[in-house]
């Protein structure tokens, strides 16, 4: 029997539905904010179309394509068998006719991730379609492992050495492009496998996006939401930083950023609901006289999970009932656009325990900035 | 070539007018238009995603970097395009395309339905699809739940890639992809050579054509001498007595890609070369893929191709790595002129392995060599 909680959830699943097996797919495209239930189940990041069969038994087998990957599938995966091959369907025929599987009594998760003509041939696989409830995969992997955890912990190591870079390179005349690509590649080095990373700069920036050609000018404000993944955990830090001296309404704002932060930290305790968390910071821009500007276009939401494990738990919005449990890792950000700023940046990765949000990171966020007269001598 | 795919493509993508002017997307248009009057349709839906959007870009500009994006491309009127990211993202979604109605996705009735609601004819309205099969289930029952009966989807036939001739202005930006790809495939070298590891040296060819502007960069390596390629792992271990790698750029959408082998002892790369070398003179305008796919694993004798090339000897690139026409024993595609290839051969054996490639373009009578492998050792 096997020793993986999750595994161990799933077949508990299986035996209250009376069905053979768990067919998990994923299309291979790794959104931060989502699940890759393949990488849940088998630790394996896939180049392509993936799936993990789970039967009763415990015994789980993962199919990946394309063929040319098979060794190293085989010797990262968790699971006790694996199979590469060039066309998924074809794959999971096969192996579920090695483990004698009635394809009539599978269910599946995820399906609805895959591209239509594979999903369509895997429901005419198993004789028709018999999903998983919805978020079946996020509920199982909610609570990070101590693993997992750990992995958390580096990320957010390499974020911050990521960032410390970025405050040693960013000069006026650099594109933004080209600091993107030393922050990314600087990371890289670091041994992040991925990163979800927006990075620009605008004197009254409307929001963060993804970095363009605009050379960077003195004055301007540096917004990055770097989020490197190593060993599949996503972790996310959100800074705000001025190249050259900050402007004294800069100075005065930036603390409702961080006090939000803080009083959020502080309510996310378990048990607590994520709308509550939500309000707390909400409550801090309100009462620094910010309450209209506490909704989309200049907010989103106040964190978020962080894939590809679980997405749990979720958005922390004002409308989210989802109950914080220890162990829970996401993203927090107050981020926020004021009108005498502009959009800024506060924002760490958190881990839930009885005392509240734990950041993960060293260095919480602070209003930085480069001084010109260094660059210039 | 594939490796695993990233969470955000994040090279910078602003439409550049002055590289591809507003007539350039007139001219794509055409055959479009054309398709819609043969067919009857009101309009064409090109869907793309963020791992495969050649359609997509080519008739648009847009890449999604992330999730999806759907064009809704009228016969008459003006076109939108729905792209799977926030309202917030919305404004810089716009600096990628020359469609000015650049919507969120994600607030679906409100982007898609009163679009449809437009479309002037009578009940069921004809509207063709383009790169459908690649959408995800629960997008297309939305899509279907929308148009009801009012809209019949039919797969429009012959806009893929592989069906597109590089006109001059395309083919200069390719040219400038395999310029960046061959930088980078030359940093690579350069570093292993200087005593990094092959993970630290591919790195290096990566940071080099991010330095240069390129919109994305995919890149393996091998880190047992050239018998397999893995996706990046970050271990980063000590030099090698091999470098084996894969780096594929892109640059103003069009990609470029390069084997590099470099070893203290050259193995098989002689071999791969030679062959590499038959494949270059046996490639001419109609000349099909099971003659080039002869040509060869004619030099390689008994050996099998490495596995990585999935039995091919190559393919057409563009606005994709993959634009079709495969070059493998049972192809009977043959080279037409302003198609842009990617040829490769290798061999390994249990101790390690080689590649080579080379970025060709095919003309009015014969090839022209873009880039090569071996360009990258001789800088």
């Amino acid at each position: 029997m096997t020793s993986d909680p999750r595994i161990q959830a799933m077949v508990a699943y299986l035996e209250g539905q009376g069905c053979e097996a768990m067919l998990a797919v994923n299309n291979g495209q790794n959104l931060f904010l989502d699940p890759n239930v393949v990488f849940v189940f088998s630790g394996v990041r896939p180049i392509g179309e993936g799936a993990v069969l789970i039967e009763r038994s415990g015994r789980t087998t993962l199919v990946v394509t394309p063929a040319w990957d098979a060794e190293r599938v085989a010797a990262a995966s968790r699971t006790e068998l694996t199979l590469a091959c060039d066309d998924l369907a074809q794959g999971i025929e096969e192996v579920l006719g090695k483990a004698r599987v009635n394809g009539a009594r599978v269910v599946t998760l995820g399906l609805e991730t895959v591209f239509e003509r594979t999903a369509r041939a895997i429901t005419n696989l198993l004789g028709g379609s018999r999903p998983a409830p919805q978020g079946f995969a996020s509920r199982i992997a909610r609570v990070r492992n101590a693993q997992e955890i750990a992995a958390g912990r580096k990320a957010a190591w390499i974020a911050e050495r990521g960032y410390e870079r970025m405050l040693e390179v960013a000069r006026p005349g650099m594109r933004e492009y080209e600091l993107a690509a030393e922050l990314y590649c600087h990371m890289k080095g670091l041994g992040a496998e991925d990163n979800f990373l927006l990075m620009s700069a605008s004197q009254h920036n409307l929001a963060v996006c993804a970095a363009g050609h605009r050379r960077l000018d003195a004055g301007d404000i540096i917004l990055s939401e770097i989020t490197p993944c190593y060993q599949g955990q996503f972790v996310q830090i959100c800074r705000t930083t001025v190249l050259g001296e900050p402007s004294p309404v800069l100075k005065e704002k930036y603390p409702v950023l961080q006090a939000a932060m803080k009083r959020g930290q502080a309510a996310a305790v378990p048990g607590t609901k994520v709308r509550e968390v939500a309000e707390a910071i909400n409550g801090v821009f309100r009462a620094a006289g910010y309450g209209k500007y506490c909704q989309p276009p200049y907010m989103r939401v106040r964190g978020h999970g962080l894939g590809i494990t679980s997405d749990l738990p979720g958005d922390i919005a004002g409308d989210s009932e989802v109950v914080l449990e220890e162990g829970m890792v996401f993203v927090m950000h107050p981020n926020q656009y004021l009108p005498e700023t502009g959009y800024l940046m506060c924002g760490e990765p958190v881990v839930i325990t009885p005392r509240g949000a734990q950041s993960l990171s060293a260095r919480e966020a602070e209003l930085d900035f480069i001084p010109l007269e260094a660059l210039a001598a | 070539m594939k490796t695993v795919h990233p969470s955000i493509i994040i090279g910078a993508y602003n439409w550049d007018q002055t590289r591809l002017p507003r007539d350039e997307f007139q001219i794509r248009g055409r055959d479009l238009e054309r398709a819609m009057d043969e067919n009857g349709w009101k309009a064409i839906f090109v869907y793309g995603d963020a791992d495969e959007h050649s359609t997509l870009a080519y008739c648009t500009g847009f890449v999604p970097r992330v999730r999806w994006a759907l064009a809704l491309l009228p016969r008459e009127g003006e076109p939108r395009l729905l792209a799977s990211m926030s309202s917030r993202d919305v404004p810089a979604m716009k600096l990628m395309t020359w469609i000015p109605d650049v919507v969120s996705g994600w607030q679906w009735q409100a982007a898609f339905d009163p679009w449809i609601a437009g479309l002037k004819g009578d009940a069921p309205i004809g509207v063709g699809t383009i790169g459908f099969e690649r959408m995800q289930p629960r997008l297309l029952r939305a899509v279907e739940k929308s148009i009801g009966d009012f809209i019949r989807l039919a797969p429009a036939k012959g806009f893929e890639g592989a069906s597109r001739a590089l006109r001059p202005r395309e083919l200069s930006l390719l040219r400038e992809s395999c310029a960046v790809v061959k930088s980078a495939a030359a940093a690579m070298v350069k570093a292993w050579q200087s005593g990094a590891g092959a993970e630290a040296a591919v790195l290096e060819g990566e940071r080099s054509a991010r330095a240069l502007a390129a919109q994305d960069v995919r890149t393996l390596v091998s880190l047992d001498g050239g018998r397999t390629l893995v996706p990046f792992r970050g271990e980063f271990k000590p030099e090698g007595d091999a470098l084996v790698a894969h780096v594929a750029v892109k640059v103003m959408g069009y990609w470029a890609e390069l084997f590099v082998s470099a070893a203290k002892d050259p193995g098989a790369y002689p071999q791969v070369q030679r062959a590499l070398d038959a494949l270059k003179a046996a490639a001419r305008p109609g000349q099909v893929g099971e003659d080039l796919h002869a040509a060869a694993v004619r030099v390689l004798g008994t050996r099998a191709l490495h596995p990585v090339l999935t039995a091919s000897v190559g393919r057409r690139v563009g606005l994709s790595l993959d634009e079709g026409c495969g070059l493998t024993a049972e192809s009977a595609a043959p080279m037409t002129p302003g198609s842009v290839y990617s040829l490769h051969v290798g061999l390994r054996d249990e101790k390690g392995g080689a590649l080579a490639s080379a970025m060709v373009v095919v003309g009015a009578r014969g090839i022209e060599v873009l880039c090569e492998s071996k360009d990258a050792l001789a800088l």
